[in-house]
């Protein structure tokens, strides 16, 4: 049996998301140990646990020490059926990090399947569903998924309440290659606000205004109906090969404008470069490579997390994955199945 | 599989108040359900009926947080939740309703929302497993206004966790004990046993204690022992009354007890209480109770059990409200029998009988014995006194033979130890000091001597001799027997002051020892009638 050392590198949840879903695509059992070790809460969390819960749940897999600030875990898929299923999700997890779990086992399935997921949809730390569906989905279209979602209700935290639905289709992969981004021809900026002052919203876009010269027809307000209160802007950044999302959330005793600062810095930073995947999208696109037949890409640089990520998928699975870094904001990555 | 979670949790009328700015503040009853390292599969929430909107708002919030967690609500039938029994009957009754089953479910109290009263009913119900769980403690988080769910602590009272608390209530018993015992270590498995008996008694009831046992084995120090604990543990206000029935004979022996109002007979010239009402609060500690007359009996029986009675004289009861401890040397049963001790204040006296060993049958406790009462002594006498290891050996082994009958118990051993401290040669007791003491001791016991209180309440009077201190006793009875065998004041001040004289230029032996007897009201004369009267 493949066994992890959960202790590795950043985001000990990742490392366990990644290695269900390989698990759940490959049908291989692992076992995880010193699951988040050193930390100040070692063990698995409540998130953590969603995860597995959901893995279990779409393979009738078989599953040990999934309990609370459990060290070891012990997976053993079975047959992945898809179909029908809910997820209703506390906002400590979001519905995004459920969504990565089970999105490749399922998309790789004989069979066609519903998800409904329901719990934050907009969190801090986890993709918004606003990166899923315009950037993230659109890609592995390209690469040959079938797969839609949509955005029933806004889930904030802490209040969560947000639920998505998720059609997929039993697809195949084909190589994916974003090594140019083309010209950026269009860029949105979004401030939704949820049981706030609209003009908190419009403060953020003021900002925005400012410091990336946008018009004002491209910008906009929204106020959306959640169960509480929430906040997050986002800017849409338009490709010849891809739309990326920055997002930034309100918070409690943060000024609007150090939020819609900070997301026009990562904006700015995103366009002075060449690459055209930026740093999050790169950790996301990892997977779908490695599981399927393989894929090119030039990002702004490696987080923690992505560099985790890839020696974790080359202990797992089958594949060649090459970094190469050609400048200050560019990394190329090659995966290529063995 | 882990059990299930279940918590119990009072619906708080101000810190779970709902509205519109709530996703701001920290609400416990909801937040408890937001941490990332703890799963609520339920939470049985009580409120009170006012915060009925406050619980339909919980409610909701935590299905959009924790989905995992089903809500269930009871609505606890209070209408102060301040009352303390109002509450606790209100929670006593949801606890004995509840299908606990925690072989499948653990289950947490929180103890963080509620009035002051809930939470600490909440507590006692816990402590005493009528709510089989563990106490579930909530904290907001550092910042205000934020929206993290702050933290939690889970406190289990069952844990070992807890030995510490609990190895001090252990601690503070074993002071109890030590108390009673009067700090000296007793190697006497059987008297152990009657001590931490007393503790446990002594501690929770007021009920009447009955110490039985030869004279001087220390019911009368235990007596004030038990006192004392009680008063260090603020069980008692008032004092300690001390009386030897052996004392109250005759007419005086009814007013003595019970009071008098003025005019009650001749000679009542004013009220007197009594020492029934001036123990009121504390403890009454009546020894030799088997020498008490058949007309005190009857009284002190009602006393004792509607705690009320007539003083001499009245015609209107007075009340007094007093823990009675009885001391006896003598079998009560065959004084019952007798007709000599009423059989219904035995039964009420005889409740809790501890029956303490005189000095012969511990004889493994001389040995520590030994070491206190010389440390004592030297307390008493002013310096310090130390036993030469070979006048230790040499008493030790004196102590323990078969045939030192130590007659007069610890009454015996003390008096030895207090004339040796005080005779001891520059404070230390050597073996011609401790030579000294056991031929006095083996002539006393062999002659059917007197003990030393036996000579003073012989020369004094019983009354004048209860009177006085056992710090001065030793020494005055030494003093008596001295003067007993001496032909005049001064042969006696010289057999007295035999060491300091030969130090001295004038030699004023007789005009101390004459000012030592007008301490205690005696003069050479009266001694001298004294004596022959015994002799007579």
């Amino acid at each position: 049996m493949i066994s992890i050392d959960g202790s590795r590198g950043e985001g000990g949840g990742q490392v366990l998301r990644t290695a269900l879903a390989v698990s759940l695509a490959t049908g291989r059992p692992f076992r995880i140990e010193r699951i988040r070790a050193g930390r100040s809460k070692p063990g698995l969390l409540r998130q953590h646990l969603t995860a597995v819960q959901a893995a279990a749940t779409i393979s009738s897999g078989v599953v040990e020490g999934a309990a609370l600030r459990s060290t070891e875990l012990t997976f053993t898929p079975g047959e992945i059926c898809p179909g029908s299923y809910r997820f209703s999700i506390g906002t400590a997890g979001s519905t995004g990090l459920v969504l990565q779990t089970v999105l490749l086992p399922l998309l790789l399935a004989p069979g066609a399947s519903r998800l409904v997921l329901e719990g934050g949809t907009h969190n801090s730390n986890s993709p918004p569903f606003d990166f899923l569906a315009k950037t993230l989905l659109p890609l592995l279209r390209k690469m040959g998924a079938s797969v839609t979602a949509s955005l029933k209700r806004h889930g904030f935290y802490p209040a969560g309440g947000g639920r998505i639905c998720v059609a997929i289709e039993p697809s195949r992969l084909s190589p994916l290659d974003l090594s140019v981004r083309g010209a950026v021809h269009t860029m949105r900026a979004r401030a939704l606000v949820s049981n706030l002052a609209p003009r908190i919203g419009q403060r953020e876009l003021n900002r925005v205004a400012a410091k990336l010269d946008l018009a004002s027809d491209a910008m906009e307000v929204c106020t959306v109906d959640a169960h509480g209160p929430g906040n997050v802007l986002m800017i849409e950044v338009e490709s010849d090969s891809l739309t990326e999302v920055f997002s930034g959330f309100g918070e409690v005793q943060v000024r609007a404008e150090a939020v819609a600062g900070k997301v026009c810095s990562a904006v700015r930073t995103y366009l002075s470069a060449d690459a055209p995947v930026g740093p999050h999208l790169a950790d996301q696109l990892l997977l779908p490579m490695a599981l399927g037949a393989g894929g090119s890409l030039r990002t702004l640089g490696l987080t923690p997390h992505t560099e985790t990520n890839i020696d974790l998928i080359r202990e797992l699975l089958p594949v060649d994955i090459r970094v190469q870094r050609c400048g200050r904001h560019d990394v190329r990555i090659d995966v290529s199945p063995i | 599989m882990p059990a299930a979670t279940t918590v119990l949790s009072i619906v708080g009328s101000n810190l779970d108040r709902g509205g519109k700015d709530r996703w701001t503040r920290w609400r416990p009853s909801v937040d408890l359900t937001r941490h990332d390292d703890l799963v609520v599969d339920r939470c049985e929430l009580l409120y009170l009926p006012r915060d009925e909107a406050i619980v339909a708002e919980i409610e909701e919030d935590v299905a959009g947080i924790s989905p995992e967690t089903k809500v269930r609500t009871h609505l606890l039938d209070v209408r102060d939740a301040w009352d303390f029994v109002e509450v606790y009957g209100a929670l006593h009754d949801f606890a004995r309703a509840y299908p606990f089953s925690p072989e499948s479910e653990e289950y947490l109290v929180h103890v963080t929302t509620g009035t002051h009263v809930m939470q600490i009913c909440l507590f006692l119900l816990t402590e005493a497993r009528y709510l089989p769980g563990r106490l579930l403690q909530t904290s907001p988080p550092p910042r205000r206004n934020s929206n993290q769910p702050g933290s939690y602590t889970i406190i289990d009272l069952d844990l070992s966790r807890y030995d510490q608390l609990a190895s001090r209530f252990v601690q503070e018993k074993q002071e109890g004990l030590s108390f009673l015992k009067a700090g000296i270590a007793t190697r006497n498995p059987a008297f152990n046993e009657i001590i931490e008996r007393v503790e446990q008694v002594a501690t929770v009831s007021s009920a009447p204690l009955l110490l039985t046992g030869p004279t001087g084995a220390g019911k009368s120090q235990l007596a004030r022992r038990v006192y004392d604990l009680k008063r260090q543990r603020r069980q008692v206000e008032g004092p300690l009354v001390e009386v030897n029935c052996a004392t109250l004979r005759g007419d005086t022996a009814m007013s003595t007890l019970f009071g008098h109002i003025k005019g009650s007979f001749t000679g009542a010239t004013r009220d007197r209480p009594g020492l029934m009402r001036t123990a009121q609060g504390g403890v009454l500690f009546l020894d030799e109770i088997g020498e008490l007359g058949l007309d005190e009996q009857a009284m002190l029986l009602r006393a004792i059990e509607v705690k009320k009675f007539l003083p001499v004289g009245s015609d209107r009861e007075v009340s007094s409200d007093f823990q009675l401890i009885a001391g006896t040397n003598r079998d009560l049963e065959s004084a019952v029998a007798s007709g000599q001790f009423r059989e219904d204040l035995l039964a009420r006296i005889n409740l809790w009988t501890f029956r303490l060993p005189g000095l012969a049958s511990r004889r493994e406790d001389i040995e520590p014995n030994l070491e206190y009462e010389i440390e004592h002594s030297s307390q008493s006498v002013g310096h310090h006194v130390t036993m030469n290891k070979e006048a230790r050996r040499r008493f030790l082994h004196f102590a323990a033979a078969p045939d030192s009958s130590w007659r007069g118990n610890f009454r015996d051993f003390n008096a030895a130890i207090t004339r040796m401290a005080t005779l001891a040669p520059g404070g230390r007791i050597n073996v011609a000091t401790v030579d000294d003491e056991i031929t006095r001791l083996t002539t006393s016991w062999s002659d059917g001597g007197s003990s030393d209180d036996a000579i003073i309440e012989e020369t004094l009077g019983a009354e004048a001799a209860a009177a006085i201190d056992r710090f001065d006793r030793t020494q005055l009875a030494d003093v008596l027997r001295i003067c007993a065998s001496s032909g005049s004041l001064s042969d006696a001040g010289r057999k007295l002051f035999a060491v300091s004289r030969q130090r001295r230029k004038t030699a004023n032996d007789a005009d101390r020892l004459r000012k030592y007897l007008a301490k205690f009201g005696l003069e050479w004369s009266d001694f001298r009638a004294s004596t022959k009267a015994t002799h007579a």
